[in-house]
């Protein structure tokens, strides 16, 4: 292993820099992990600046027949970007260049390493910003929102990062550089730029990207309700929409997650209630005024015990400083969770929220809600010590627990994280081998080789065989 | 010719498998309303309608969802969404359309400025590939990633890939609109209408035709004010021309696209903000015409309706990527039954210039 590890090393360093290869094992072991609890082997790591490079790394990987992991920054949360068996790691974090900003369209070329944050940060001059904003945006790059098909809390009305995404463009496993969509729309032939978003680096390396970008609202409306048990709080999420607003926002926090957040944020957040909703409104000023009376009316209904609206942009940072701090805040309750990103019917929500603090007791654990109400995309988060193998083991049948209540109820197993190892096992509840195998067929038209990010997404075996179909080996229903 | 509609998916994927044993090339048919459409091919023998899947399998109007089958026109769907004050808001608006075939033409509406194209309302779909295999893909919430994305394979596959049994869809609450527009010249109102869009918060649809202008605000009463130039007016008619090229531009191209089709004399009608444009055409130097406009400004034409004799060159030039839409064709209708044919992984005909 060592001398391959080696030869593999000089392979990669006749076409990068020596310290863009890199081999030591302290170092790859950094990079054998991400923002999952799971953890593989990395056997390399290389860091190219270029497309061409890319294809260079590609073409080496091809020729020896070495598995590749596309990485961005890493804050992954279902273990997309984890190396199995001494796969090479290609990571894009030195690939940060905002290409061009093209302020009528509105869009921006960007690198994959390119953080979320600051592309808003850059084109905030415009009057515009970035939609997608995963809580981890300061830290995540463009690149791996593209493989996740990430989302977040404006995703609600905004809609997640497919729709934001004009053209990609991507190496093959092969090397073969395609450039997908583009600024015009509706390319002809299958959406494959479409199909690409949310790929988990299975089909090709992102190497440039085009987003669209979103012109800021003439006027935004941030409020927070509180409210004596969860039930009432599920109820007027479900009101709100079906009042006919769709909010840019709605997140809900639970008493545990609340208590947590204001210890480290210091918010003044309502600690003694059993939930907190953050409804963000935007618009026009008429509009705003319209959609800000409706949801304060429809909260009160369900016995809101108050509702504070932001006075100043100070206040409204503050009020999404806490709700995208509640990942961090965490670690004041255990060392580790364990997140979980299943969506139900928003309908379904407070019955399943009802599960969820049941399975905590059963399993004996602390989970913890903070979520994108408004979507019913649950975030469930089990606090736990992994140095405690008995807590793990409950660890992991609490999520098992949880992700087949969602699905019982019409759920799907992630809204905005993406499956990649961790829920890859998972994939049989929804979908028929058939399907799965329909699945497999897609991937395997970008990828034929299968090196690319190997065994994610996937269940192991699911294979793109012709299948030849024996009407009577299908009894009706047996595909869902 | 014999045609058959199936009143199952599973008496559908049955049909197809049996097909696909033989051989036997189908012609998928939906409303029939988008049926002049890609390379010219004999319409093969057996015709394959999704009329018999005709249900409304279930809206949750607090979801904002619907699932429904492929054959239900449109019409139905729209009818029944609106007595909940609801609407599938990126969809065209095609008469005689069946759901399936909007999802399968990838007929994007007006509002696409505001609600984005029909590819991003398809939370869902159960296709019946070409060998008779029952694939579901997506899943029914309003947000999803699980898995590969097989819905946004389905929407503009023509049916090349499967036949479209079922959807789930994602609504929105009915916009409270109005519409607005102006007569002039196109340089003029191509100049109006970049106004309007830079100023104004999202629109629903900013139309652009020959020497027309339509606006259509969504709001509160008091944002459905004239914006200026403009006057109270209504949503424009739809095109009907004999044959027409759909074209994609760079929404920063398309004031000077358009305003050389008007001076071209041709007749168009445009999505101002998206970089859409329909196109009436009436011959092959026509098409020719559009399409070098089109690829001058990174764009591209395909012609979406129209005569044999106009569509022996339909699509143009491949986009990148053909080899792998070949797989993905080769993998979801290994006996190529679909549509034969028609599609541009398939064989081009004798006289296209791709």
């Amino acid at each position: 292993m060592a001398t391959t590890a080696v030869s593999l090393a000089d392979r990669f360093r006749a076409v990068l820099d020596i310290e863009r290869v890199i081999e030591h094992p302290s170092e790859l072991r950094l990079y054998s992990r991400d923002g999952s609890i799971a953890e593989g082997e990395c056997g390399l790591v290389v860091l190219p600046d270029t497309t061409a490079e890319v294809v260079a790394c590609m073409k080496i990987a091809a020729e020896l027949g070495v598995n590749v992991v596309p990485r961005g920054s890493g804050t992954g949360l279902c273990g997309g970007a984890v190396p199995l068996a001494g796969a090479v790691v290609l990571s894009v974090a030195r690939m940060r260049e905002i290409i061009e900003v093209d302020a009528v369209t509105p869009c921006a070329w960007v690198e994959p390493g390119v953080l979320n944050l600051d592309l808003t940060t850059a084109v905030k001059h415009l009057g515009m910003h970035y939609a997608p904003d995963p809580s981890s945006q300061s830290a995540c790059s463009i690149g791996g929102n593209v493989a996740t098909n990430a989302g977040g809390p404006h995703c609600l009305s905004a809609g997640v990062t497919a729709q934001h995404v004009m053209a990609v463009e991507m190496v093959l496993a092969d090397g073969e550089v395609l450039m997908l969509g583009g600024t015009a729309p509706d390319v002809p032939g299958y959406d494959l730029r479409g199909f690409a978003v949310g790929g988990e680096g299975t089909l090709g390396v992102v190497t440039k990207v085009c987003v669209r970008l979103t012109r800021d609202a003439p006027m935004v409306k941030t409020m927070l309700a509180d409210f004596n048990s969860v039930a009432e709080a599920g109820g007027a999420v479900r009101d709100i929409v079906a009042e006919g607003c769709i909010p840019a926002a709605m997140e809900m926090m639970d008493r545990l997650m609340v208590r947590a957040v204001e210890e480290f944020v210091h918010a003044d957040l309502p600690v003694d209630s059993a939930a907190v909703l953050l409804v963000e409104v935007d618009g026009t000023e008429a509009d705003v005024a319209e959609q800000a009376a409706m949801v304060e009316r429809v909260c009160r209904t369900h016995a809101a015990n108050a509702v504070r609206i932001a006075v100043d942009d100070a206040e409204r940072a503050l009020m999404w400083k806490a709700r995208k701090s509640a990942f961090g805040a965490v670690a004041r309750v255990a060392p580790n969770y364990y997140l979980h990103d299943c969506v139900v019917p928003r309908t379904r929500l407070v019955e399943v929220l009802e599960s969820v603090a049941r399975i905590a007791q059963e399993h004996d654990l602390v989970i913890m809600n903070v979520f994108h109400a408004g979507d019913g995309n649950l975030h469930p988060l089990i606090a736990f010590d992994r140095r405690d193998a008995a807590q793990v083991a409950r660890v992991h049948a609490a999520g098992e627990a949880i992700i087949r209540t969602c699905v019982a109820v019409g759920g799907v197993l992630s809204g905005e994280h993406g499956i990649g190892l961790e829920k890859r096992d998972y994939m049989p509840l929804t979908f028929s081998a058939t399907s799965l195998a329909a699945q497999a067929c897609a991937r395997e038209a970008f990828d034929p080789t299968g090196r690319l990010n190997p065994e994610k997404v996937l269940p192991l075996g699911s294979r793109c065989g012709e299948v030849v179909l024996d009407k009577d080996s299908l009894p009706p229903g047996t595909w869902l | 010719m014999a045609l058959t509609a199936p009143a199952s998916r599973e008496e559908l994927a049955a049909l197809l498998a049996d097909m696909a044993a033989r051989r036997e090339g189908v012609r998928v048919l939906g409303g029939g309303t988008s049926s002049r459409r890609g390379w010219p091919q004999d319409v093969p023998e057996q015709i394959v309608s999704t009329s018999g899947l005709d249900r409304i399998v279930a809206h949750e109007p607090a979801d904002l969802t619907v699932t429904v089958e492929a054959g239900v026109p449109v019409e139905r769907l729209r009818a029944q969404l609106a007595a909940a004050g609801q609407c599938w808001a990126q969809a065209d608006d095609r008469p005689g359309a069946t759901i399936g075939g909007l999802l399968a033409t990838a007929a994007s509406g007006r509002r696409r400025i505001r609600f984005g194209p029909i590819r991003d309302s398809l939370l869902e779909v159960v296709l019946v590939t070409g060998d008779g295999r029952l694939v579901s893909g997506g899943g029914k919430t309003v947000k999803g990633v699980s898995g590969f994305d097989i819905p946004r394979l389905a929407v503009g596959s023509l049916g090349t890939l499967g036949v479209i049994a079922e959807v789930t869809l994602k609504l929105w609450p009915a916009p409270h609109a109005a519409w607005f527009g102006a007569e002039g010249l196109t340089a003029e109102l191509t100049e109006i209408a970049e106004r309007i869009r830079g100023r104004l918060h999202v629109p629903g649809a900013i139309v652009l035709s020959n020497g027309r202008l339509d606006v259509e605000l969504i709001g509160p009463d008091t944002d459905l004010v004239a914006p200026e130039g403009l006057a109270p007016s209504h949503a424009p008619p739809r095109p009907a021309w004999d044959a027409t090229v759909e074209v994609g531009v760079p929404a920063l191209r398309l004031a000077e696209f358009a305003t050389g089709l008007a001076a071209a004399g041709m007749p168009f009608e445009a999505l101002v903000g998206v970089g859409s444009v329909q196109v009436g055409v009436g011959s092959v130097d026509d098409i020719d015409t559009v399409r070098r406009q089109a690829t001058a400004r990174g764009g591209h034409a395909v012609v979406i309706d129209g005569d044999a004799e106009l569509r022996t060159d339909a699509w143009g030039p491949p986009p990148p990527g053909l080899e792998v839409m070949r797989r993905l064709r080769q993998s979801f209708d290994p006996a190529g039954i679909l549509n034969p044919g028609i599609f541009l992984t398939d064989t081009p005909p004798a006289g296209a210039r791709a």
